[in-house]
């Protein structure tokens, strides 16, 4: 098992930085903060010194300490805010054909419906990886994604966006 | 492929329509000030290297004020004795 050597992680950056910063700022809601939880993550995973090369493993690994990473910021938000919005999140009333519109519906949704729902959907991940990236259990990621995705439906039928497409 | 709790088909379409909208979304300043891997990979090596001196270093700052308190005791012991003497 070896570990990452300096172009093996270069390769690796170019492989995962963008699709990591969408999801940390799909979550987050806010650029600057989604580019310092990146680079805090991939500080991170650097400096443990991870005993492995495996891209898939080290993916793993870099998408758990991003999600503890936003789930530290919720905390400090919530506790300074109250909170658990995204910044741009107005009440008006959206149009489902509206970029905007739907970066505000999905911002609605806590923090970590977000998450999971970008890890299932987006990233298409199984229940086991998504409980492997956000470092939850499997069983646990099952209920929490359900609810997510309920919450989801009730947001949109709120909202008269529940069409099929 | 991941399995579901039961929503309905109508509804489990709707949000998996409304999530490939939120996959598409323009994502700001692409251009991010995310530093490049290279930078990334000096910055980890140096904060490392500056960890393993802060552990290093770590055991000689737990014995320096206790050095100084063990001098300071034998100095008031040997002071002590001297005026017994």
């Amino acid at each position: 098992m070896g570990r990452l050597d300096e172009a093996a992680f270069a390769a690796f950056h170019a492989g995962t930085s963008r699709a990591l910063r969408a999801y940390v700022y799909r979550v987050v809601g806010n650029p600057s903060d989604a580019d310092d939880i990146v680079q805090e993550a991939f500080l991170r995973m650097l400096r443990a010194d991870v005993p492995t090369d495996d891209e898939e493993h080290l993916r793993r690994y870099l998408y758990r300490v991003a999600s503890n990473l936003i789930v530290d910021r919720w905390r400090h938000r919530r506790h300074e805010q109250g909170e658990d919005v995204m910044p741009e999140q107005v009440s008006a009333r959206p149009r489902y054909e509206d970029d905007a519109a739907v970066a505000k519906v999905f911002g609605e949704l806590k923090s970590r419906d977000r998450a999971l729902l970008w890890l299932a959907y987006v990233e298409g991940e199984s229940h086991e990886e998504i409980a492997s990236s956000l470092g939850v259990g499997r069983r646990g990621v099952k209920v929490m994604l359900f609810r997510a995705r309920r919450r989801l439906r009730d947001l949109l039928q709120a909202r008269g966006l529940l069409v099929n497409s | 492929m991941t399995e579901w709790f039961d929503l309905n088909e109508a509804d489990e379409k709707a949000i998996g329509a409304f999530m490939s909208r939120v996959a598409n979304l323009r994502i700001p300043d692409p251009e991010s000030r995310i530093p490049d891997s290279a930078q990334l990979w000096c910055k980890a090596k140096l904060l490392a290297r500056w960890d393993a001196e802060r552990r290093a270093q770590r055991p000689l700052d737990i014995m320096q004020p206790i050095e100084i308190a063990g001098g300071l005791v034998a100095a008031g012991v040997l002071l002590y004795l001297s005026f017994l003497a």
